[in-house]
């Protein structure tokens, strides 16, 4: 019985050959619809925020500067690479590369921060409802967070507007040590 | 045999008043109210009757009524239902029975919630902290809903789990926190007299990403998936499904047979890459690293191909709730293709290793666990199939399309870890032959989405069963308003049959240790999904490179 | 010339151990369908790991064993005539000296575990023990056949018998026995169990790092580099064809023979449990005695 194992197993190892890539030197082409690193094209991009409500990860963070300015941020070293943006995208701004090598030694390499020049309504000279039912805040309500990526501070907080001294306090922020600080 | 109103009838005669009410939303699930008082008394009943405990789940219910909820659940699995034994007890002295000395394996689940609700179960065994780490303040239970979810209590130093004392004469050997057996963190002390194993502590739970508490308080049903799709990083797709299905029951969404069809393809293309994952991983513990590359080699055409239909290797991120996202239908020629060419090296992989008596030697009669310990302690999965008990979701408890899809659940009674390699092999081809039936009887044209508007009514309650490579998963759902689960819990696989492990240990050899924790195909990540947040990053605690050298230089011996 | 053939042996030994080691590395990775290092890459493990910090605990027996384990093998791989020729320094010694220095080597390795005061390294020392004091022996009697043939324990009578004296069933049997326990000497699959980087992670030698291990490395290739030689000088006499330097090369393209089969054994087997392989080893001591009683009858 070891013997004719043996045997069989000795078939089985000649067979395939040398089977592992010489990975660094020959990348192996990935296919058509790989997920990988997702890039924005603001082009395309209208700022409905789509993206940032569906990401899994909280991943994509979106702030009106003034009324007609806002920034999207995407901070891709939280990012899990599900590709929910992508299909949400009603412009099809996103697209899920083939990028797959994404190690560096700055995590902002692999950000991405588009400013976006929003039209102002021509009836009440706002980009956006500003009101409380305006769906930025909306985010907020279902777990969207008032995120300062580059200081990496996680707040549960969301403001109607970004201002001054609210970004001035994130960089200061430190995480409560005892329940309700 | 008993019918669900059988169930409900012998219930009601036993216990008369301590029941308080039957809620049967589908023919499938039974949901019984019962006083407190009873609990012990109730579940040993359900368990006569022929069921197979499940898990417990925990719940805060203090906002609304002012109490914790406690849910037992048990499966008949020749009948097709679920049963839940759902009790209530008062937030401010939340005391009530416990089942663990009639059911071991729910001992897990009440030291659960003593660490994450504060309940307290009288005449629990072992009543030692389980989940929460060793530093977390008494009288914290994060999973109560007045605690944040980013809380982060100060970390301290001196603090350490205390082991369970050795028996006589034996020595600890510590398999963990870190061992190359172990591919996660966790902590075997197993107690050696000589080379034999007389006994064995767990301290786990040392991988808590806190995913359940994040998914009931910071996003919404939709997200969920993607999140408990990396509970897991081997059977992803079978949390996601679970958790899934339990949210279309509890929303009454019916998803379209096609979707059904391609969840079940990727159920099983999991199992394939799954079980050949695990043989490899076995032909290493008992140090033959030739299966361990080859079948490997044969399981990398299947990653290519998972790529290739759903654009990664492993996290696939195929199913959501109401469907699919992608369709499987332009690749039909890949997967038959490449399912042909695993079929064919399995058979020569599996004929050359079943005679060969060197592997023989390390796996039979090794971690032996005779097949009524086994109902006793409600082992799951190729675990307990290996030892007799025929017990498999996907034919028990039918979901996505496994009601349409023959296949056969192979059962060994060797009630050892050869067992677990013969079952796991031949479930392979049977998932080989599944994979083709639903690529022949698969709905062309169909929609893969089903669009769902309207809000999911709160505090209902729902659970899902899906069998994973390594057994069966449950999902328990509850939901609440604000678009999100109230509560959400997940019982990996590996959670009652790494209870079962101390038992197959026993009297076993040491150097037999890595293949029998090895045989359940242990997922700590799984295991230890919940809880709250990483003690370790919120202290400084980075050692410079003189200081560490200083400090492993200066190991007194 | 005496100083030159020592000089000779040294250098061949120390300069070809690495290489056989990667011999074996290369093999088994083509076995597992792996590119697998080069096979030069032994020497550059060597060399790293000799530029590395020397991490030790304060213990003068954790820092003594893996030099004294290192002097052991290397004073065994002087005095063994290589190429069918002893050196001036073979008759200085005899085959109890290199029982004697092999079974020196073994019990650095459990000083050196037992100083570490680990417990894998205690489990991993013990096993090494067990596994010692049952392989000894059969080494032992593949040199008293030869002496008990020879009437002589000097080395090279010993190991040159069947070169004199031709083959005869006992010697036949001693091959079989000692090939059975060739993967026992070089401590590879099925009989790595002292080390068993699953189980006990290297066992005796969890502890040690840097230029020690190295040494450890060292000398753990030497031995299996000895063990091999010893093989093709006793059991392979037709290499022998009186031009030193062509017995010379035979021999050592023998030797990377041989470390193809313990390449292919190794990497087709698991391992063992220790309990199965002291069975195991019983068997063949039992079988190497009765070989020396049937010598001693000249059959």
């Amino acid at each position: 019985m070891w013997l004719t194992s043996k045997i069989k197993q000795l078939f089985v190892v000649a067979k395939p050959g040398t089977v592992t890539l010489p990975y660094p030197f020959e990348p192996r082409p990935v296919p058509e619809n790989y997920r990988g690193q997702p890039y924005w094209d603001h082009h395309k991009c209208i700022g409905c925020g789509g993206c940032a409500n569906h990401c899994p990860a909280r991943t994509i963070l979106v702030r009106d500067l003034c009324n007609e300015l806002r920034v999207m941020m995407y901070d891709g070293s939280r990012c899990t690479y599900c590709g929910r943006c992508a299909d949400l995208c009603p412009e099809k701004a996103i697209t899920m590369t083939p990028q797959y090598e994404l190690a560096t030694d700055d995590k902002r390499d692999i950000n991405e921060t588009m400013e976006l020049f929003m039209l102002t309504c021509q009836r009440c000279g706002r980009c956006f409802d500003h009101e409380i039912k305006n769906a930025i805040d909306k985010l907020a309500y279902l777990g969207y967070r008032y995120d300062n990526l580059e200081m990496r501070a996680v707040i549960p907080v969301s403001s109607q507007t970004f201002d001054k001294e609210l970004y001035e306090k994130t960089k200061t922020y430190k995480r409560p040590e005892k329940i309700g600080e | 045999m008993p019918s669900i109103d059988q169930v409900k009838n012998d219930l009601k005669e036993k216990f008369k008043s301590t029941i308080k009410g039957f809620e049967t939303p589908l023919p499938t699930r039974l949901f019984v109210d019962v006083d407190k008082k009873n609990i012990r008394a109730i579940c040993n009943a359900v368990i006569d009757m022929g069921a197979r405990y499940m898990v417990s789940i925990g719940y805060d219910n203090i906002a609304r009524d002012n109490t914790l909820g406690l849910v037992h659940t048990f499966s008949f699995d020749k009948d097709n239902i679920f049963c839940c034994v759902r009790t209530k007890v008062p937030a401010d002295k939340p005391m009530l029975d416990s089942i663990t000395p009639d059911i071991p394996n729910a001992g897990w689940s009440e030291r659960e919630y003593m660490d994450l609700l504060g309940m307290q179960f009288e005449g629990h065994p072992k009543p030692k902290r389980l989940i929460l780490a060793d530093d977390w303040p008494k009288g914290v239970y994060p999973l109560r809903k007045e605690v944040p979810w980013n809380l982060m209590p100060p970390a301290a130093e001196d603090v350490a789990y205390q082991l369970d004392e050795a028996p006589e004469g034996c020595t600890t050997v510590p398999i963990g926190p870190f061992h190359p057996t172990l591919h996660e963190p966790a902590h075997f002390a197993v107690y050696v007299d000589g080379e034999t194993i007389k006994g064995c502590d767990y301290r786990g739970f040392m991988t808590h990403r806190g995913i359940e508490k994040l998914c009931t308080t910071q996003v919404t049903y939709n997200e969920v998936p993607f999140i408990a799709e990396r509970i897991c990083g081997i059977c992803g797709s079978v949390h996601a499904t679970s958790y899934s299905q339990s949210v279309e029951l509890a929303a009454g969404i019916k998803i379209s047979r096609k979707a059904e069809y391609i969840r079940t393809f990727m159920l099983e293309l999991e199992r394939v890459h799954s079980h050949l994952l695990w043989l490899g991983v076995a032909g290493h513990l008992i140090g033959f690293d030739t299966v361990f590359m080859h079948s490997w080699r044969v399981r990398e055409p299947v990653m290519w191909l998972a790529e290739k239909i759903t654009g990664n290797r492993k996290t696939y991120g195929m199913i959501i709730i109401g469907g699919v996202r992608r369709d499987i239908l332009p690749f039909k020629e890949d997967i038959l293709n490449v399912m042909d060419k695993v079929e064919k090296e399995l058979i020569a992989i599996k004929n050359a290793i079943v005679g060969d008596t060197a592997i023989h030697r390390r796996t039979k009669d090794v971690g032996y666990v005779s097949k009524e310990d086994t109902i006793k302690w409600s082992l799951v999965g190729p675990v307990a199939r290996a030892r007799g008990v025929d017990i498999d979701t996907r034919r028990d408890h039918p979901y996505a399309a496994y009601d349409a899809v023959q296949f056969d659940v192979p059962v060994v009674d060797t009630c050892d870890v050869w067992g677990t390699v013969l079952i796991r092999i031949l479930e392979t081809f049977e998932s080989i032959k599944i994979i083709r039936q639903v690529l022949r009887d698969m709905p062309v044209d169909e929609t893969l989405l089903y669009e769902f508007d309207e809000p999911i009514k709160p505090l209902v309650h729902s659970i899902s069963a899906v069998e994973a490579p390594r057994g069966e998963v449950v999902h328990y759902l509850i939901t609440g308003e604000e678009n999100r689960a109230d509560r959400w819990r997940v019982r990996a696989p590996t959670y009652p049959n790494l209870q079962g492990v101390p038992l197959m240990l026993l009297n076993n050899q040491l150097a037999d240790a890595p293949i029998i924790i090895g045989s359940i195909d242990p997922c700590f990540s799984c295991t230890d999904r919940m809880a709250m947040v990483d003690l370790k990053t919120g202290r400084q605690s980075i050692l410079t490179n003189e200081e560490l050298e200083r400090l492993s230089r200066s190991k007194k011996v | 010339m005496d100083i030159l053939l020592i000089v000779l042996n040294i250098v061949v030994f120390l300069g070809l151990a690495p290489l056989y080691e990667g011999i074996i590395r290369k093999l088994t990775a083509k076995v597992q369908s792996r590119q697998g290092p080069p096979i030069y890459q032994p020497y550059l493990d060597l060399l790293k790991l000799l530029g590395k910090d020397n991490l030790v605990s304060d213990n003068w027996a954790f820092k003594l064993a893996p030099m004294m384990a290192f002097a052991a093998v290397t004073a065994v791989v002087t005095i063994v005539p290589i190429g069918f020729k002893a050196n001036y320094l073979t008759h200085y010694a005899d085959v109890i000296t290199i029982v004697y220095l092999l079974t020196l080597a073994g019990i650095s390795i459990l000083l050196g575990a037992l100083s570490s005061k680990n417990a894998y390294a205690m489990i991993g020392a013990s096993r090494e023990m067990i596994t010692m004091i049952m392989v000894e022996p059969i080494l032992a009697m593949t040199f008293i056949l030869g002496a008990v043939r020879m009437k002589s324990l000097a080395i090279d009578a010993s190991m040159f018998s069947i070169l004199s004296t031709g083959y005869s069933w006992s010697v036949v049997l001693m091959l079989v026995v000692y090939l059975m326990a060739l993967q026992a000497f070089v401590a590879r699959q099925p009989f790595d169990i002292s080390e068993a980087e699953v189980e006990i992670l290297e066992g005796p030698f969890i502890e040690y790092s840097g230029p020690n291990y190295a040494l450890f490395k060292y000398s753990m290739m030497l031995k299996q580099m000895f063990y091999a030689v010893l093989f093709v000088t006793v059991f392979m006499p037709f290499l022998h064809t009186g031009l030193f330097v062509l017995d010379l090369v035979l021999q050592l393209l023998a030797v990377a023979v041989i470390f193809v089969l313990i390449a292919l054994l190794g990497s087709t087997n698991p391992r063992l449990r220790i309990d199965q392989a002291v069975k195991y080893y019983a068997v063949l001591i039992v079988i190497s005695l009765c070989t020396i009683a049937l010598s001693v009858y000249g059959i």
